[in-house]
């Protein structure tokens, strides 16, 4: 019999050749909790649909031994079975539901005939929630009577019932107020004295160091080291998870910093669904001329939610101030930003993006077809004349104008889409992730563009998890963390280390003013700060 | 891999597949009726039974490209139908004042349904079936449940009017110059703009094509009363609304409203006022076919237009229009209208029961939706 309850040995899993997870070992024993660490993208969250077998034994290389055999599950019901229970990051519950019924969802208690068992229920969901030390909740009432603090515990509560002996928490902190934190923290403590074994994914370092026993760093799929949580501080997991030197993939170009063109003010979002909670908290920012402005920042950190309030498409509810060249800016809706200058590529092309039943040239020319109207017709030809230069501006890959731009590859289309706000002729332009999903060459041709773009005095607001991109075509980097904004950088001899030690440090504070010295800078509203 | 060719060629010629589906519904009844479906006089008759349904088809594909639905139209186009006979009859109003306000009217009730769909947000399924019962009653109370008659010749006019022969053919040289002279721009302008211009003999063959259909439905029509006056309503809203569809920027919004709502608010589209603009142009849709059905039957009856709705939808959908919004042809949906109408009236000359033709009808629109659906290439 092995001393450990699982272990993982030499994991690759692969999506189209490209290898997301490349050789990792994890060992867990019972009641431990290992913290699984690693930037945007490293290959935590592919490594935990293997354990869970959301991708199922088979479609991946390596082996996982549960008890020291051989586990070889073929779906997420057969891990459950085994008693690997993974709670996402987005919770899994019906909100209309009682406490109870969510808990037993797909497991309910029944009488014959079918008909719902609720005493029997009832009785055990109470004892559950005693178990988890919160017996005020009462657990016939709808989950949506309860904030999401709770909510994460009735998921808690629903793995507990399953017989749960791993417990994959998948960055459950995200939504959590701090308060809230302390709470869950104290429940995974009882959790892991009752002999259950955790896998805590998150952000937050202070939680990690805070609760787990061991630390375990992958960075672009490797496993890098498995450490005891005694021998580590959180700079050291900083060093593990950003590694790499930065290489000179991206040539920066020189390009003149102009004067003061936007400065945005107080910008507050709040949640859609739980309207206390604030998404961004009171942000400020300028911006200049031909300056190309990194935001920078973990997921979930408010980046998106802040250009999105800017260009007036945030969903929820929201305050912000907007001048663009010192002039107060109605920016409540797209149409008015891009009628002022203020344009924005979203962060998520298939659904903001793209209009999949039109063609390439249609897309390209969507936000400015009056241009191309007499008495409302459109000059088929003048548009296509257009669409035909900026295809060859852009070096777009497609065979004709007319091919449908679901045919075009990720990178092509996300070119598309920003060919469409181009020639909108931005003053300042949002870029949200603008090279997620697209191949390498395409990303060359990209930052060839932003920098291009740059030097034309077009400002620009680039938001991008992928630090090394950040860093390389700045000229100035925010960084937020959890709404707000911790830190203002000038790009100069600017580390990974350090834009991630200000995203995670929950006490830093910054204001996001563009610090170029020229006296035009400074209107009035500058008393704002 | 056979397979998939066949399905590529099928979602690329959807025109041709529907006009052949006509072909073999013609050939079927000519045979049945040993030629009497296809004598100019039951063609005549066809195309004016097709012309209410026609006409509600050319706002109703507009909708549901943009992503909506309005069950209300056949409500809508009652309770104008029964309004107009109101003004007509009992208040006696010269004709070009009772179509005016009826028009007016119309739109007025689409921009309210599109109101409360774009700007108040109820969803348009519910505001139509909403619309269908209000409409319906509106109209009960208006006409006191009775059917108003007769209206006046003028007015009947538009439903059962014919043009002159020589009328007739001036219009059919009159479309043939359109064509021609559309074709002749389209290939300059292209020229302009330095881009690729097709060779001169599709051109000519195009138009050679258009000008043999033209003189042939002119001849069809003149060898009988000439051309019906709904039919040609129904010409000229074809040719406005492919027009509008495929050549302005409303109609290109129509299309990008429909397919990704969201990517098109981002892109500086005023949504709202697009899906606003659709329901104003259903409701006057409703005006006129209301209008050509109370001339029709020379009368304002309280059950009129009952299920147009469906028939509109039903045509809509046989012609190709995509449910999910997107995609669609003003001239698909004139051809589903076509469609239905041919079942209806060749069933009919058949005398097969009233309950087989339903149960046709609705089979056919099943049959058609699900060959949509499954050439669709995998999306």
């Amino acid at each position: 019999m092995s001393d450990y309850l699982m272990e993982m040995k030499g994991i690759v899993k692969a999506f189209d050749g490209v290898r997301a997870l490349n050789g990792i070992d994890i060992k867990i024993k019972a009641g431990e909790c290992i913290g699984l660490c690693g930037e945007n993208g490293a290959g935590k969250s592919t490594l935990m649909k293997v354990l869970s077998a959301v991708y199922p034994y088979g479609s991946w290389e390596g082996e996982i031994l549960w008890e020291g055999k051989p586990l070889m599950a073929s779906s997420v019901r057969d891990t459950e079975a085994a008693g690997i229970v993974i709670i996402h990051q987005e919770l899994m519950l019906v909100p209309e539901l009682s406490v109870a019924e969510n808990i037993f969802m797909g497991h309910e208690l029944t009488l014959p005939g079918g008909r719902m068992n609720y005493p029997a229920m009832y009785r055990r969901a109470s004892e559950l929630m005693q178990e988890l030390n919160m017996p005020d909740i009462n657990v016939a009432l709808p989950v949506m009577n309860y904030g999401g603090g709770h909510q994460q515990l009735v998921e808690i509560a629903k793995a507990l019932n399953k017989k749960a002996r791993l417990l994959i928490l998948d960055e459950p902190s995200s939504s959590l107020t701090s308060s809230e934190i302390v709470v869950l923290l104290g429940i995974i403590r009882d959790l892991k004295a009752k002999g259950v074994a955790c896998v805590y994914i998150s952000h937050k370092l202070d939680e990690v160091a805070a609760i787990c026993d061991t630390v375990a760093v992958i960075r672009d799929g490797r496993h890098i080291a498995t450490t005891p949580m005694d021998e580590m501080n959180i700079d050291r997991i900083i060093t593990q998870m950003v590694g790499r030197e930065l290489t000179a993939l991206y040539p920066k170009q020189e390009h003149a910093i102009g004067e003061r063109v936007l400065d945005v003010r107080h910008v507050t979002c709040y949640d859609v669904d739980n309207p206390q909670r604030k998404r961004v908290d009171d942000v400020s920012f300028s911006l200049r001329k031909g300056e190309i402005l990194g935001i920078a920042g973990l997921v979930g950190a408010g980046r998106t939610e802040l250009v999105s309030a800017l260009f007036g498409s945030y969903p929820g509810r929201y305050e912000a101030e907007v001048w663009i060249e010192g002039e107060r800016a109605d920016t409540r809706s797209p149409r008015k930003s891009i009628r002022q200058g203020l344009c924005m590529v979203p962060e998520d092309r298939k659904r903001h993006g793209i209009v999949p039943d039109l063609s390439v040239g249609q897309n390209i020319t969507l936000a400015v077809l009056d241009d191309f109207s007499r008495y409302t017709r459109i000059d088929s030809a003048a548009e296509l004349k257009t669409v035909g230069d900026e295809i060859a501006r852009l070096q777009l890959k497609t065979a004709s104008p007319h091919l449908p731009i679901t045919s075009l590859s990720g990178g092509n289309q996300q070119k598309a889409v920003l060919s469409k706000m181009l020639l909108a002729r931005p003053r300042i332009l949002i870029l949200d992730e603008p090279t997620r999903g697209v191949d390498v060459g395409a990303k060359a041709e990209i930052y060839r563009l932003i920098a291009e773009l740059a030097r034309q005095g077009v400002a620009i607001i680039m938001v991008s998890s992928e630090m090394a991109e950040v860093l390389s075509i700045s000229d100035r980097v925010l960084v937020m963390g959890e709404g707000v904004l911790r830190g203002n950088f000038i790009n100069k001899d600017l580390t990974q280390e350090a834009v991630l030690a200000a995203a995670i440090n929950p006490q830093a504070r910054a204001d996001g003013d563009s610090p170029a010295s020229d006296a035009a800078g400074a209107h009035e509203h500058m008393e704002f700060i | 891999m056979k397979n998939i060719n066949f399905k590529q060629l099928f979602s690329q010629y959807k025109l041709m597949a529907l006009l052949i589906a006509i072909a073999i519904i013609w050939a079927f009844f000519s045979w049945e009726t040993e030629g009497g479906f296809v004598s100019a006089r039951n063609l005549s008759n066809l195309l004016r039974q097709m012309s209410v349904t026609g006409i509600l088809a050319c706002g109703m594909v507009l909708v549901i490209i943009a992503g909506e639905i309005d069950l209300s139209v056949g409500s809508l186009l009652g309770l104008l139908g029964g309004v107009a006979a109101v003004l007509d009859v009992t208040r006696g109003m010269p004709l070009p004042l009772s179509l005016s306000i009826v028009m007016v009217m119309g739109l007025a009730l689409g921009l309210f349904n599109g109101y409360l769909t774009a700007y108040l947000r109820i969803p348009s399924f519910i505001v139509g079936l909403g619309g269908m019962l209000a409409f319906r009653g509106i109209l009960l109370g208006v006409t006191g449940g009775q059917t108003i008659a007769p209206v006046s010749s003028g007015m009947v006019y538009l439903g059962q009017g014919y043009l002159s022969a020589g009328v007739g053919s001036s219009v059919g040289i009159a479309l043939f110059m359109i064509a021609v002279l559309l074709t002749w721009r389209q290939r300059t302008n292209r020229a302009q703009h330095g881009l690729p211009v097709a060779p001169m003999w599709r051109a000519v063959a195009r138009i050679l094509i258009i000008g043999l259909v033209l003189s042939g439905f002119v001849r069809t029509l003149n060898s009988y009363d000439g051309i019906p006056v709904p039919v040609l309503l129904l010409l000229a809203l074809l040719g406005l609304f492919s027009y509008i569809a495929s050549q302005t920027v409303f109609g290109r919004r129509i299309y990008s409203v429909g397919s990704n709502m969201e990517a098109t608010r981002l892109s500086g589209v005023n949504v709202k006022a697009v899906k606003l603009w659709i329901f104003g142009i259903m409701g006057t849709m409703c005006a006129l076919a209301g209008l050509v059905n109370t001339a029709r039957l020379a009368a304002g009856s309280p059950s009129a237009g009952t299920s147009g709705e469906l028939d509109a939808i039903a045509a809509c959908f046989i012609g190709g229009t995509s449910m999910r919004g997107g995609s669609g042809t003003v001239y698909g949906a004139l051809i589903g209208a076509l469609v239905m109408a041919s079942l209806d009236n060749g069933m009919s000359m058949l005398d097969v029961d009233t309950f087989w033709q339903m149960i046709v009808k609705g089979s056919i629109l099943i049959l058609a939706v699900w060959v949509d659906v499954s050439t669709r290439s995998g999306r």
